[in-house]
């Protein structure tokens, strides 16, 4: 009984949307230039993975808490800088605990502010619910940013490398796919993802 | 006008709440950060002696085999078994600041190993300045009378090193740096060991 009703409860939803129905990666399209650039390895996907649903559940929370508050006139700046503060947080704390992953993806962690989810969820949902939802709400679009980062990262490091998180899985005579460590072989598997995504959640752009 | 004092009023909260934030995070990270660029350096003169490390104990091996002698302004890394000597060098590339370390085999003029701990050059092409293989070149190669970076390097003077193809005024600022610090570390060294 309770199983059925879970699928009408509204965090139910909100996990869903995030994950599946309204995946930012696969649906909506957004935070493509750091899935494209990250995904050379599985260590840089879960990093970047990570650091983006901190800052999404980290701002999507804080401009819950403060959203009667926020004049609308300068709600936009609002979001820019309570986002650049978690990222300085999130580039900090990597530099200071995981100093390679740092220096591996380099610029891309102070780019997570430019990241579209992040600005995205703040107006769209953090700023009209309250701070439980909110919290699922980020949570859900974060991992759903993050679980499309590492299933790309799994295909390209195996390709690009024949590793996964630096351990050997292809055997020796194996010829390492150059293409799939640069930006073409991002866009190629992405796009693949990106479509069985699509199939699976039946979502299919229909010309009005 | 209520409004905007309100407004105001919001601005300057959430301005003092997200700086206090920041301050937090910078004074407990502060110090990791601080150590982690040391543990950087110390490994970049450690690689250059091919001495094995982990990174939890970098600084005892690094005290253990290495001398810190500071002279004027300049910082010198002496290796304890050869006396030979490490020096940070640092000066402007083309797009940022260009920062690595060098290291001398013990008749002071010839390279041991280069390592680049910062650069912010073109990626792809000014870049390469920091890839092993291409630092690979400088080894062996002579810093007197002065070290010439030209694409039509002549490698049979042991003074002559192949410049980046594509990264030209990469090269150009690479060139001008390494002469000027050695000359100066040289120079500091030199008065420091003329005694001997």
């Amino acid at each position: 009984m309770k199983l059925i009703r879970l699928k009408y409860t509204k965090w139910f939803n909100i996990s869903k949307n995030g994950l599946s129905q309204n995946n930012p990666i696969a649906i909506g399209v957004l935070g493509i230039c750091s899935a494209l650039a990250v995904t050379n390895r599985v260590e840089n996907a879960i990093a970047m993975g990570l650091g983006v649903t901190f800052v999404i559940v980290a701002s999507s929370l804080m401009v819950s808490m403060i959203r009667r508050f926020i004049p609308p006139r300068v709600r936009m700046v609002t979001y820019m800088v309570i986002i650049a503060t978690f990222v300085i947080v999130v580039q900090l704390f990597l530099e200071a605990f995981f100093p390679i992953i740092a220096a591996a993806l380099g610029a891309y962690v102070g780019l997570i502010i430019t990241n579209c989810i992040v600005m995205g969820r703040a107006e769209a949902f953090a700023a009209k619910n309250p701070m439980r939802f909110t919290f699922y709400d980020g949570l859900a679009n974060g991992l759903g940013y993050t679980y499309v980062l590492i299933l790309v990262a799994l295909v390209r490091e195996v390709l690009a490398f024949g590793t996964i998180l630096n351990y050997q899985v292809m055997p020796d005579g194996f010829v390492n796919w150059t293409v799939m460590a640069m930006a073409p072989g991002g866009f190629f598997v992405l796009a693949i993802f990106i479509w069985i995504i699509r199939e699976l959640t039946n979502n299919y752009e229909l010309q009005q | 006008m209520k409004q905007y004092l309100q407004m105001i009023i919001f601005v300057l909260v959430l301005g003092l709440v997200t700086s206090l934030l920041l301050v937090g995070v910078d004074a407990w990270t502060e110090e990791r950060i601080a150590l982690n660029q040391q543990a950087e350096l110390q490994s970049a003169v450690l690689d250059a002696y091919e001495i094995e490390y982990t990174i939890q104990q970098i600084s005892d091996i690094f005290n253990e085999n290495f001398d810190v002698v500071e002279a004027e302004d300049k910082t010198f890394f002496v290796h304890k078994e050869t006396g030979s000597i490490s020096f940070v060098i640092e000066g402007n590339g083309v797009w940022g600041p260009i920062v690595g370390v060098l290291t001398l085999e013990d008749d002071l003029v010839t390279i041991r190993r280069i390592t680049i701990l910062q650069e912010e050059e073109t990626p792809g092409l000014g870049g390469v300045i920091s890839e092993r293989w291409y630092l690979d070149k400088y080894v062996g190669r002579e810093m007197e009378p002065e070290l010439i970076v030209s694409r039509n390097a002549d490698l049979s003077n042991p003074n002559e090193v192949d410049a980046i193809a594509g990264g030209t005024r990469t090269s150009e600022a690479f060139e001008i740096i390494i002469n000027a610090e050695y000359s100066a570390y040289i120079e500091v060294w030199n008065t420091l060991n003329g005694g001997e």
